[in-house]
């Protein structure tokens, strides 16, 4: 743009996004930081010290290795799933794109109604159990139970329905294009599949499953609801121990909440350098 | 036959597919039409409304009536606000694009717990509003959303459009509201509705910032979820919570069928002229 003034106009323009996101995510984040080293106390004198670290520690590992289970497990099945059903509504004849309608419903199903239905679904006495008719006692723990079955589920449900979105959104206009010209040049439908269709899902794919991986890892009602009481992940810990009666116990909350972003910060410079070089290798 | 062998396929694979989508709700929705439905019988015994007496009894219109305005104010704050940050981002007004990028989708890397529990101390010493702190910060957790829809459409529109109607005497205001906006719609409708819905699905910033007095269908459903099993309430409020989003869903789907339908017949008129 070379129009005089384009330069400060585009500034106003971004500036009431940009202020309201830097102040609400500086404050917060701040906020944590300075409560996690006891600089914020709620009553008494701040003094710098690392124990709400230290005290929470044990249990942060743990916490970790399940909130990252279940993220990993999540964006896992949601991309396979969300990528298969992706591909195959491009390739279903107009007459059937009514297959789609499924999908087109769970996308603004909130989590928590989301968590809600796994429950009744997957619970022993829950619909699932009655379909196959196996006894209560029998029915393996999927909700609360040692694995976190029903979780994982509920999140691969509803995010496999986002990623096979994104993925449609961002291939479905040049995509039958350049396969019907593969298949002209001789290409056979694997060559077709590896060489031309998945480098051109990949870029929004792995788009798609960073995002799911940062909401799963930092997402709070599922868990809370479907998880099982130990070992539980970071933000279900975070909730507990900032409302635990014991007001000594905000800097571990801070401290579990610091981890949390911690990660994700790490899994999203992890995958944007890898997320772009797919974009521009297009 | 080859062909038909194709079509054949393809519907075997939709079938899993469809049934993966669509088997969660199952439940919810029985159970909200179930009187009685014990073990093991796969279907219910006894059809009624006793979920919906008992949501009504609970407040679910109420809650659902501060749903719905807690997600139209995210919507009406963070679609403009997208839509101004994807203008300058899609149309390359500014040199810091990807500084202001990264600032707004940082909250996508942020865990909402984080946020609502760091700012909890600090809405409560500023006294603030708790409902307005909720919109506030959902507004933040939508912006990445509306901004990234709306720098996709801005991108794939030519700036030259608004340029031509400025040259043909319209003033910015008037182009703005029968040029861009008209040109825009399909993404500015699609933006706030991600942003609506992040309004009235959200639970934890509510559950945190709200101080227990926001009390909105979320709030309502984590209660009865969480509680001794009374399917026939929980399943209620799930379906009163997805039924209106689908309901839009679906009207969209018919208007945008609708329009493609006349089409033709717009375009066949102009040809006759």
């Amino acid at each position: 743009m070379t129009v005089p003034g384009a330069q400060r106009r585009g500034l106003a323009l971004l500036a009431p996004a940009v202020v309201l996101t830097a102040v609400v995510t500086t404050a917060a984040v701040g906020s944590v930081l300075l409560t996690s080293l006891g600089l914020l106390p709620l009553f008494g004198p701040a003094t710098a010290s690392l124990q709400g670290f230290e005290a929470a520690a044990p249990d942060l590992r743990v916490a970790s290795r399940e909130s990252i289970l279940i993220a990993t497990a999540s964006t896992a099945v949601a991309l396979v799933v969300g990528l298969t059903a992706a591909l195959l509504l491009l390739r279903l004849a107009p007459r059937r794109r009514w297959l789609g309608a499924p999908l087109a419903a769970v996308l603004p199903v909130p989590h928590l109604v989301g968590a809600a239905a796994m429950g009744l679904l997957l619970s022993g006495g829950g619909m699932l159990s009655r379909v196959f008719g196996v006894e209560q006692s029998t029915w393996p723990e999927l909700v609360g139970g040692p694995w976190p079955v029903a979780v994982v589920a509920e999140f691969a449900w509803k995010e496999s329905a986002f990623v096979a979105v994104v993925v449609l959104a961002s291939t479905s206009a040049a995509l039958p294009d350049l396969s019907y010209a593969a298949r002209m040049l001789g290409a056979g439908a694997r060559q077709r599949l590896l060489r031309v269709i998945l480098p051109m899902a990949a870029p929004a794919a792995a788009a798609a499953s960073l995002i799911v991986f940062l909401y799963t890892l930092g997402s709070y009602e599922v868990a809370w609801l479907l998880g099982r009481a130990y070992p539980e992940p970071l933000p279900v810990m975070a909730y507990r121990l900032y409302t635990s009666i014991d007001l000594a116990a905000r800097p571990q909350a801070a401290a579990t909440a610091v981890t949390a972003i911690g990660l994700s910060v790490i899994a999203a410079a992890a995958t944007l350098p890898l997320i772009r070089r797919l974009g521009a290798a297009q | 036959m080859n062909a038909r062998r194709a079509a054949l396929g393809q519907v075997v694979a939709a079938v899993p597919l469809a049934v993966w989508f669509a088997m969660p709700l199952v439940p919810i929705v029985l159970w909200a039409v179930a009187a009685r439905w014990s073990w093991p019988a796969a279907l219910p015994q006894r059809w009624g409304l006793t979920g919906w007496r008992e949501a009504g009894a609970a407040g679910l219109p109420s809650a659902m009536a501060r749903s719905t305005l807690l997600g139209l104010a995210v919507a009406c704050l963070a679609t403009p606000l997208g839509a101004m940050a994807g203008r300058a981002l899609g149309w390359r007004l500014t040199r810091h694009s990807g500084a202001a990028s990264l600032v707004l989708l940082a909250p996508i890397a942020i865990p909402p717990f984080a946020v609502a529990t760091g700012l909890d101390t600090l809405v409560l010493r500023a006294r603030l509003p708790g409902s307005l702190a909720v919109v506030l910060v959902l507004s933040v957790l939508a912006l990445p959303y509306t901004t990234y829809i709306l720098r996709a459409a801005y991108t794939a529109t030519d700036p030259d459009l608004e340029l031509q109607a400025r040259m043909l005497g319209a003033a910015p205001r008037y182009v703005l509201r029968s040029v861009t906006i008209p040109v825009l719609r399909p993404a500015l409708v699609t933006a706030a509705a991600m942003a609506f819905l992040v309004g009235w699905s959200d639970y934890v910033v509510t559950l945190v910032l709200g101080g227990g007095r926001l009390v909105t269908a979320p709030m309502l459903l984590a209660s009865s979820a969480s509680g001794t099993g009374n399917e026939p309430l929980v399943a209620a409020i799930s379906v009163a919570s997805i039924l209106p989003l689908l309901a839009v869903v679906a009207g969209g789907v018919l208007v945008r069928r609708g329009r493609q339908g006349r089409r033709p017949a717009a375009a066949r008129c102009r040809h006759e002229w």
